[in-house]
């Protein structure tokens, strides 16, 4: 089952993006053990720049869910969708579907 | 001293000779005016013993002079001439005294006028000086001193070479160096745009406009110099206050509405009362939402962060499409809503946006029109120019503020006093974004009457 790291600062969005990535029927990803498939991050927090710089230009692809347009530079790299919040759930799914298209589950 | 009263003065100074040779001077003032009064012993000449002569005095100066004679008895000749010598010699230290006197007055209320005027001058924080026709300094205040030397202008030549030395200290010396000598060729108003100091991110205004003769000629120009750095940064920290809270509102945003969509499935187990409390959860949600996109679009456009996406467009489809969109809101108040499209030429222009200034005005007639009125819009090309006319029968916006509604953030008291919903942001999107076109956008209106907006769009040659 594909398996997708949150890297949120808001307690409240964190539980809307977890449910939405398990009604898709994929797992989220807990703690630095697990293997990810795909990153869903807010590029402009800590954790989300932590997440960034532990997998580096060669990690799964990211889907950035941030408060700043993407005008803002903050996408890294390796980003394959970038979504201005308050983007619905659906599109959310959308991007994450379209993330594993582009690379396949390691 | 008043040509008048130097005038008054030589004639005095030459009557108190003339007493030296002929006669006492005796020098009086009455009401505020001086005068003179000479014993004439050359009156003598006439046949007279005694004769008194004297100045009349008219708006200031001599303007005749009078003469009494009187016939003597016994007087000794000798003693005439001894007075006469005595008198001449009082008259003289007399006139000299009030002539000093004249003097002194004078210089004092020329000193006084000239304090007054640099103490008018220096009181503003603006630098500002007069400059004759070449531009050189005639005047200038304290202020425009200090913010030269600040700007390490040189202290000589004309204004117009002072400002332009200084060009490679600042941002945009290019653009800067261009208008200085547009400014130096033209005769008309002018202000000089702001210009930033590099390196301290000081940065000043200036203003300039002529000075003309009776004739309508160039005599000259007045030159002032303000910094406006503090100004600057209150609209930054204005900005940047606008753009954190637009941001910060999306993370809140997102979980009401996420979860709200979540709900959907859910929505079936609640009575109809949730559900109808569901709806305007939706519906404010969906008006937070909206604003936060027009805070965010409104920074990207003055960022000039907004790029237009150019193509040839139809217009009337647009704003048929608008106000489709617009009917069913329009149809609930009872407010008829119509297209007239009549040889709309081709501009290209970017869908989205003009979608958006049209989607704004039309749905802004909508708002500010009760039922039983009416909203027009009209296209039509008039001087090559495409023009899109949106008329309502509306509330209408008093006079006095038809110039701040296209302010950002501004609201009608018209539209406030109704508590009708909005956030002053739409006319100001629309300008912008019709301006980025190259077009003009104007409001006019009448309070009861209606509110007539104008949208010209420049069309492709």
């Amino acid at each position: 089952m594909p398996c997708v790291l949150v890297a949120e600062p808001d307690a409240d969005v964190r539980q809307l993006l977890e449910l939405t990535i398990r009604r898709l029927g994929y797992e989220v990803a807990t703690g630095e053990s697990s293997e990810v498939d795909a990153v869903l991050l807010e590029p402009a927090c800590a954790a989300g720049q932590s997440v960034v710089r532990r997998f580096g230009d060669n990690g799964p692809p990211v889907v950035c869910f941030s408060i700043y347009p993407r005008e803002e530079g903050l996408a890294p790299p390796a980003s394959v969708a970038y979504l201005l919040k308050p983007s619905s759930p659906v599109a959310i799914a959308e991007a994450l579907r379209d993330a594993f298209g582009v690379q396949p589950a390691i | 001293m008043s040509l008048a009263r130097r005038r008054f003065f030589l004639t005095s100074v030459a009557l108190c000779g003339l007493a030296v040779l002929w006669g006492v001077m005796i020098a009086f003032q009455w009401a505020g005016k001086l005068g003179t009064i000479t014993l004439a012993p050359w009156v003598a000449l006439l046949g007279f013993d005694l004769g008194v002569v004297g100045g009349f005095v008219g708006a200031g100066s001599m303007v005749g002079l009078w003469l009494v004679t009187a016939d003597l008895q016994g007087t000794a000749l000798d003693n005439v001439q001894i007075a006469v010598r005595v008198g001449s010699m009082v008259a003289l230290g007399v006139g000299a005294g009030f002539a000093g006197r004249l003097l002194r007055e004078s210089e004092r209320s020329q000193r006084s006028v000239a304090m007054l005027q640099t103490a008018l001058i220096d009181s503003t924080l603006d630098g500002i000086c007069l400059t004759d026709e070449h531009g050189e300094i005639l005047i200038s205040n304290r202020p425009l001193r200090r913010l030269s030397a600040e700007l390490g202008m040189p202290q000589s030549g004309s204004v117009p070479e002072r400002l332009l030395a200084i060009a490679d200290r600042l941002a945009e010396p290019e653009r800067y160096r261009s208008r200085m000598q547009e400014l130096a060729t033209t005769t008309g108003e002018a202000t000089l745009d702001e210009f930033e100091l590099v390196g301290s991110g000081r940065v000043f205004r200036g203003y300039t406009t002529p000075v003309r003769d009776p004739n309508g000629g160039l005599a000259g120009r007045v030159w002032t110099l303000r910094e406006v750095t503090a100004d600057r940064e209150l609209d930054r920290m204005r900005d940047a206050f606008v753009a954190t809270v637009s941001h910060e509102l999306r993370t809140p945003l997102t979980s009401i509405s996420g979860f709200l969509e979540m709900m959907h499935d859910e929505e079936e187990g609640l009575g109809e009362s949730g559900r109808r409390y569901l709806d305007v959860i939706r519906r404010s949600t969906q008006r937070l939402h909206l604003l936060v996109e027009d805070l965010l679009l409104i920074a990207q456009i003055e960022a000039k962060r907004v790029e237009l996406q150019l193509e040839p467009l139809d217009i009337s489809e647009l704003a048929e499409r608008s106000v489709e969109s617009i009917r069913p809101t329009a149809d609930e108040k009872g407010v008829a809503i119509s297209v007239v499209a009549e040889h709309a030429p081709a501009v290209r222009a970017d869908r989205a946006r003009i979608s958006q200034v049209l989607d704004n005005l039309v749905s802004n007639a909508v708002k500010f029109t009760d039922g039983g009125g009416e909203v027009r819009v009209q296209i039509d090309a008039e001087d090559g120019e495409l023009r899109i006319v949106v008329a309502d029968t509306g509330i209408g916006i008093p006079e006095e503020e038809q110039g701040q509604v296209f302010s950002r953030f501004f609201r009608a008291s018209t539209a406030t006093q109704q508590a009708i919903p909005g956030t002053g942001l739409g006319l100001a999107i629309s300008r912008a974004l019709v301006e980025q076109h190259g077009g003009r956008i104007a409001v006019s209106s009448r309070v009861g009457e209606g509110t007539r907006v104008t949208v010209a769009l420049p069309t492709t040659p």
